[in-house]
């Protein structure tokens, strides 16, 4: 029993060091390549880590009193990081897999975006209210997309598990439904992470960072760090759920390849990010409706056995 | 012992009536001390006899001697005389009781002078003499005497203001029962010619074909007394009657008399055919439906409880209907709605009543919010509301569910019809009722209301009563109607 | 020796008992409400007594009165699915009467005869609704806690709307108990019982005999029930007639009345009928319905700005997420047990914990409108400093209506997604159901955010003074709030009863859900286990994580200094920097506009004709009496008092009668 519990706190280690040290890193990369496309030079790509660094030791400025309130940028990258530890890194199995399917999934990758909801409503500054809302709108449209896809893999493999999507899927090789389930969940993913053309939510030209417009400091450290590691671990889903292959059974050989993945991912949300402006939420709202019908076509595909 | 207590319990009354015709301006206690014995005798009468048929004969007919031997006046109480005892002898004397409060000069609607107690007391204490003397008729011929009785009380009683509109009532009530009387008359003539008896069983020895004319014959006299279509339209304009006296006369008693009959002629089970038993069901069926009609467009509050009471007589003769057709469920649940329904209308009358006492006025439109001021009275009505359409847990609710199971007792596709129609009725009716409930007694109180209190004591203590009787009519009523039919 | 039925009638004779109590009590306001709680308290510990030895042996049954002309008998009987909802019953009951003893007092003007007295009425039809086993009773237990709520919906007597919606209450809920009726009636013509035993046979026979009738049978039940359980389009009274309530009454509407419509619906689908085969399209039926409640119930719910109105549109949802769950449960009833029992165990637990969130999320808003007066949440904002009890307990309800891991709805909703996609994966038309309802529960979540957001969080009006409410009224509201989390955190804890409880109604053990052990949380098991979901490994991997990133929030050691909120320099009021509930996702409500119809359902009117032809005084009565004052008249004219004319007749007269004489003789 203590055994287990010791391999699993340090599998679950492992995650969560991998998606709190690397989120800042691929931030730096994709911010590197919107300069290179930008004909920038751009700062270096270990620029998040001093931002980071900085952040943490500059002033903590509250405009809002409660112990609640205090521990939200805690739990907010707390429960970014217990995404991770639920989502396998390489090979089949979460650290946390005996402890949450597919639905502990969706909803866990919610909680942290409702928390920071929450702090911007609490720091009683309506841009923040503004961005709350916004973010609301931009998780409705998006949550069911994650999720008609992730069910597709559910559908195929007959479990709820994420560790049986991804052995179904290595096993039987790609198929037409989770192609279109992941191309799906790919173009969700760009408005999970807040980025253009969906990055309403924050709208810095517009509202000022939206939610996190009251929060400084270490708070703000902390949010940001939380967005990078939710960006990551949801590309990592991703990779995981949808592009399994080449799988090689061989841990550290996977983990390599999923890592190439993952930034073959992010590149692509840059790129996306850079040659695009930003929509008003009710244009986004209506391109993932349109997306979340399309999305549909592929549990119809996933029906008739394709 | 028994046949003493019955010939007081006829007795008192209308010793009382004699009284308060002596007493004039102080009749009141007179009526009230012999309205509460005959009461009293009644109620024991029906515990004695529990459970058992009692027929005692008295009286001869002295014109009839020759012709008829054996005596043919006196007490027959079985099971359904009893629920009919029940009926006439409480109600009347709690008519009596809420009488000495309303009819006073305090009364805002129609202040009532002392010297005109004497007029009123004696109609009234007789119509319950005349009453409950039809409960316990034995055969046709007291039945028919009584039942005239009961008519010429009740045009008396219509008419007691003495107005215009109350003498029109009146006379209109008469002449419209009374025409339904010639039928009940000539039912009787055809009965004693072919069978020389007035017994209820002589019918079961006429042939077959005659039966069925016979059976018509009282089933229009017991329309007109019933209230039903197409003989129904004396009721409403009966409503000029004094409060109280809506209240026994068109709700609890004197209509009931006309459904009693009914009762009276099919429980026996004396086969009669389907037709005219179809045809007896098929009428109730459209009174009740003619008279929701007119529910929706009543603004005096009087005259929609009169096309309730209507509505409900009609589902009286349709339970005793699906009784003839074989059902013996469905008369049990008619007798005991004839209970349960005399005392749920007679709340919904007496709140009426308490109403124009405090306001002056029985009109919907300009009653509201009543509740604030006079509570009892509004829980009184709202109790009397729910039961008369047959909420569960109260009175109607029990007789109404034993008619629909009856009907659906009856074989083919009949019953479910039945059982249909009148469940889209009483959701109907239902709404109607509570509507008009919540506009009287609930909202921002008008100005009539604000000045409304709880009335006198008599008539709290009558409504009180009756509440009670709203919740335990059925339980009392039910031993009695089991035994019917067996 | 007492027995659980002994419990239950001790219960039920002490509320009705203690209700009379109760009004001789009416004048003193407090003294009324403590009088009725100390009832409540009594009758739930009875029915708590009831419930554990239900659970701790096989129920007795007793005969209280018998009809037997109507084959009816008032018997009582508790079984665990019984139980289960008595529990809710007591539970929310006892809270609900503890938090009215002061928030009664909200309403001044308007005695609190007609609130306790009739309270305990409708309580003690509520639990005898639980425990009869006779469709009769049963009817007049159902139809008497309708008459009771009505009385407490239109509590206020003066304002409009509550009457308003008393009304419709009444007369659409009195529609639906007249369905039942005709439904038992329909099966008591075959069966001549209206025992559930007796109806459970005859429904199966007439399945097979007769399945039209059958079928419209189970409609008119379904019908019956639906309409109490809030879902639509039924449910329609519901928004209406749960805010107007006075809030204590709320939280039991919502938390424990409309319940029974879901106990009457599992009675009819999973234990009346025993051939479950011929079940398949109503299960169908049943998660549309449910899919729909939710769906139309949330999105409609997300545009009001009435705190109240809110929860209660909120109700038609979540009562779509058990009746959806159900639907699943009786669509699988025959062919895939696990599954069956996944959704069932999915569909009581979400009842028991609608529970527990809905009527602490009633009591929340009602501790607002009893300290600020107010229901439109465009007027209120952060109220979070004055009322932290208030705001902590609806928060935590809030998430948990919301399905925020770990917190109890969470575990329901997932069993109930769970098995809608498991199902699905045999009929795909669950699977759709399934990602609405997930979909949905994030819709959920964005309308208590707005909730938290617009009546807790925000800027503080300064000038109005809040404070918050009396311990009576916070004990409650913690206690429901605890509730949730604990059952949130260990759903195994009833998950057995449960287990017991679906076991009861259709003879399956719960194959589908296993709980291994106290702190190993839940697996579904579909021939292996294909879903987890473990609330404290979760929950220990969520604290130590947060207490690393707290950590790490300190590990520069910045100060922290209180600054006021920037708001770009400008002149400001609470109000003009205030983001209202009205404008928030203005985008996505105008997206869902429409999606509940409203306005007035023409009323057919009577013809007028109709009615003149009804009116035989009009046309034959008077009419007929005035040709016979006529011909009377014209009669009577021959009277002339002229002696010779009279003569004349006496001579035309004897010359008549002669000639008539002579022709006879002849």
């Amino acid at each position: 029993m203590t055994a287990w519990l010791f391999k699993v706190f340090l599998l679950c280690l492992l995650n969560v060091a991998v998606a709190l040290l690397l989120a800042p890193l691929c931030e730096g990369l994709m911010r590197k390549l919107r300069a290179a496309i930008h004909s920038r030079i751009g700062p270096p790509i270990t620029q998040p880590y001093w931002d980071l660094l900085k952040l943490l030791g500059k002033e903590d400025l509250r405009s809002t009193r409660g112990s609640v309130y205090a521990a939200m940028p805690a739990l907010t990258l707390g429960s970014a990081l217990l995404l991770s530890a639920l989502i396998p890194l390489a090979g089949m199995r979460a650290p946390l897999a005996f402890a949450g399917d597919l639905i502990v999934v969706l909803y866990v990758a919610t909680i942290s975006g409702v928390l920071i909801m929450l702090v911007g409503f609490a720091s009683a500054s309506p841009y923040a209210s503004i961005g709350s809302s916004r973010e609301m709108m931009m998780l409705l449209s998006v949550e069911p997309i994650l999720a008609v896809a992730l069910t597709v893999g559910a559908f195929k493999a007959k479990t709820l598990t994420l560790g049986g999507i991804i052995n179904w899927q290595v096993q039987n090789g790609p198929s037409i439904s989770m192609a279109i389930g992941g191309v799906a969940f790919f173009l969700a993913l760009q408005a999970v992470a807040g980025k253009l053309p969906f990055d309403i939510a924050e709208a810095d030209q517009e509202i000022m960072g939206g939610s996190l417009v009251e929060q400084s400091g270490p708070r703000l450290a902390l949010f940001r760090w939380a967005m990078w590691v939710k960006q990551l671990v949801l590309a990592l889903l991703l990779v995981q759920v949808f592009f399994p292959w080449p799988h090689f059974g061989i841990p550290p050989v996977d983990l390599v390849t999923t890592a190439v993945k993952v930034l073959l991912v992010l590149i692509l949300v840059a790129v996306i990010d850079v040659v695009n402006p930003r929509l008003r939420i009710d244009q986004a709202m209506g391109y993932f409706m349109r997306v979340g019908v399309s999305s549909l076509a592929a549990l119809a595909f996933a029906v008739i056995g394709k | 012992m028994i046949s003493s207590v019955a010939v007081v319990m006829l007795i008192l009354p209308v010793a009382g009536a004699l009284l308060s015709v002596m007493l004039k301006g102080r009749a009141r206690p007179a009526a009230l001390v012999t309205a509460a014995l005959s009461t009293a005798a009644a109620v024991w009468l029906t515990v004695a006899k529990y459970g058992s048929v009692y027929t005692k004969m008295l009286w001869h007919v002295p014109w009839l001697r020759g012709i008829v031997d054996v005596p043919v006046l006196g007490f027959l109480v079985d099971p359904l005389a009893s629920v009919m005892l029940l009926v006439a002898a409480p109600i009347g004397f709690l008519t009596v009781l809420f009488s000495t409060a309303y009819l006073t000069d305090k009364n805002r609607e129609h202040p009532v002078k002392s010297e005109h107690y004497g007029r009123y007391y004696f109609w009234l204490l007789l119509f319950i003499a005349s009453m409950v003397g039809l409960a316990v008729s034995p055969n046709f011929l007291q039945f028919f005497a009584f039942w005239e009785l009961t008519t010429l009380c009740s045009w008396a009683l219509i008419s007691f203001y003495q107005t215009e509109t109350s003498l029109r009532a009146g006379f209109k009530a008469l002449l419209m029962t009374h025409v339904g009387s010639g039928f009940f008359l000539l039912a009787i003539l055809i009965l004693f010619a072919r069978t020389s008896s007035f017994d209820f069983s002589a019918l079961g020895m006429l042939p077959d074909g005659l039966r069925a004319g016979v059976f018509v014959l009282l089933l229009i006299a017991a329309w007109a007394k019933a209230a039903q279509v197409p003989v129904q339209t004396w009721l409403p304009d009966a409503m000029e009657a004094p409060t109280p006296i809506s209240a026994y006369l068109h709700a609890a008693a004197m209509v009931k008399a006309g459904v009693y009959l009914m009762a009276r002629t099919l429980s026996g089970g004396w086969g009669f055919p389907a037709k005219t038993v179809l045809l007896m069901a098929g009428m109730a069926l459209v009174t009740i439906l003619v008279a929701l009609s007119f529910y929706f467009v009543q603004d005096d509050l009087k005259r929609l409880l009169a096309y309730s009471t209507i509505a409900h007589l009609g589902y009286v003769l349709l339970g005793i209907a699906v009784g003839g057709l074989g059902s013996t469920l469905g008369l049990r649940g008619a007798v005991l709605h004839i209970i349960c329904h005399g005392y749920s209308k007679a709340t919904l009358f007496f709140c009426a009543g308490v109403v124009s006492y405090v306001t002056g006025t029985r009109s919907i439109s300009s009653l509201r919010g009543l509740a604030k001021t006079m509570p009892l009275t509004a829980t009184a009505f709202f109790v009397g509301v729910l039961s008369v359409t047959g909420v569960p847990p109260l009175a109607c609710f029990w007789s109404k569910f034993m008619i629909l199971s009856g009907a659906m007792r009856l074989s083919g596709a009949i019953g479910p019809c039945i059982v249909i129609f009148i469940l889209c009725e009483t959701l109907i009716s239902f709404g109607w009722m509570l509507y008009i409930a919540q506009k009287i007694f609930l909202g921002a109180p008008l100005a009539a209301a604000q000045v409304a209190a709880d009335p006198p004591l008599a008539m709290n203590a009558t409504l009180v009563i009756l509440m009670i009787a709203c919740v335990a009519a059925p339980f009392v009523g039910m031993p009695f109607v089991q035994l019917i039919g067996k | 020796m007492t027995t659980a039925v002994r419990n239950i009638e001790a219960s039920i004779v002490i509320l009705i008992a203690g209700s009379l109590v109760s009004l001789l009590f009416a004048r003193w306001r407090k003294l009324c409400g403590w009088v009725s709680f100390a009832i409540v308290c009594a009758s739930s510990v009875c029915t708590g007594l009831a419930v554990v030895r239900t659970f701790a042996a096989a129920s007795d049954e007793r005969t209280i009165l018998s009809l037997p002309q109507l084959g009816s008998r008032l018997s009582l009987r508790i079984d665990p699915l019984s139980a289960i909802f008595l529990a809710i019953v007591a539970v929310i009951a006892l809270l609900s009467a503890l938090y009215s003893v002061r928030y009664m007092e909200h309403y001044a003007h308007d005695s609190v005869a007609k609130f306790f007295p009739i309270l305990l009425l409708c309580i003690a039809s509520m639990t005898g609704v639980l425990v009869c086993t006779d469709f009769l009773f049963f009817l007049i237990f159902w139809e008497s806690m309708t008459l009771t709520s009505y009385f407490l919906v239109t509590f206020e007597t003066e304002n409009a709307a509550s009457q308003r919606a008393g009304l419709k209450y009444f007369i659409i809920t009195h529609g639906a108990t007249l369905c039942m009726v005709a439904a038992a009636l329909l099966v008591w013509r075959t069966s001549g019982s209206f025992a559930f035993d007796a109806i459970r046979q005859s429904l199966s026979a007439l399945l097979v005999a007769q399945p039209l009738l059958a079928h419209t049978i189970i409609f008119l039940f379904f019908l019956g029930f639906a309409t109490k359980a809030g879902v639509l389009p039924m449910g329609d009274w519901l928004p209406d007639a749960h805010p107007v309530a006075p809030s204590g009454m709320s939280a039991i509407l919502s938390g424990a009345l409309v319940k029974l419509g879901i106990y009457g619906l599992l009675r009819v689908f999973c234990s009346f009928v025993v051939a479950p085969a011929s079940l398949k399209g109503w299960g169908i039926v049943l998660a549309l319905a449910g899919t729909g409640s939710l769906f139309v119930g949330t999105l409609t719910a997300l545009r009001q700005t009435d705190t109240k109105r809110l929860m209660a549109f909120h109700t038609i949802g979540q009562i779509g997420y058990i009746c959806l769950g159900l639907g699943v449960g009786t669509y699988c009833l025959g062919t895939h047990p696990a599954l069956a029992t996944i959704a069932l165990a999915g569909t009581i637990l979400h009842a028991i914990n609608h529970a527990c969130f809905k009527s602490c999320l009633f009591l929340g808003a009602g501790s607002v409108l009893y300290r600020t007066g107010n229901r439109d949440m465009d007027q209120l904002g952060g109220l979070a400093h004055s009322m932290p009890f208030t705001t902590g307990t609806t928060a935590i309800a809030s998430l948990s209506i919301a399905g925020v891991p770990p917190l109890n709805g969470f575990a329901s909703k997932w069993l109930i997604i769970a098995a809608c996609l498991l199902t699905g994966m045999r009929f795909p038309l669950f699977l759709l159901l399934g990602l609405i309802a997930l979909f949905i529960s994030l819709a959920t979540l964005a309308s208590f955010l707005k909730v938290l957001a617009s009546v807790f969080l925000g800027k503080a009006d300064e000038s109005r003074a809040v404070e918050e409410v009396p311990i009576s009224m916070i004990v409650p509201q913690v206690t429901l709030a605890a509730l949730c989390v604990l059952l949130g955190i260990f759903p195994q804890l009833v998950l057995r009863f449960v287990g017991r409880a679906i076991e009861g109604v259709t003879a399956m053990p719960l194959t589908g859900v296993g709980a291994p052990g106290m702190w190993s949380g839940l697996q579904i098991i579909d021939g292996s286990a294909v879903g987890f979901w473990s609330p404290i490994a979760i929950l220990a991997a969520l604290a130590v994580l947060a207490l690393l990133s707290y950590a790490i929030q300190r590990a520069g050691g910045a100060q922290s200094r209180s600054v006021p909120v920037w708001y770009c320099g400008e002149e400001h009021t609470p109000s003009t920097v205030r983001y209202p509930a009205s404008s928030l996702y203005l985008p996505f409500k105008h997206a869902f506009q429409g999606i509940y119809p409203s306005g007035r359902i023409p009323v057919p009117r009577f013809p007028a004709s109709l009615r003149r032809a009804l009116d035989f005084d009009r046309w034959l009565y008077t009419p007929s009496v005035k040709a016979i004052d006529r011909t009377a008249d014209r009669v009577s004219r021959t009277h002339v008092g002229i002696p010779q004319i009279y003569l004349l007749w006496i001579v035309i007269g004897a010359i008549v009668v002669t000639g008539i004489l002579l022709w006879l003789r002849t």
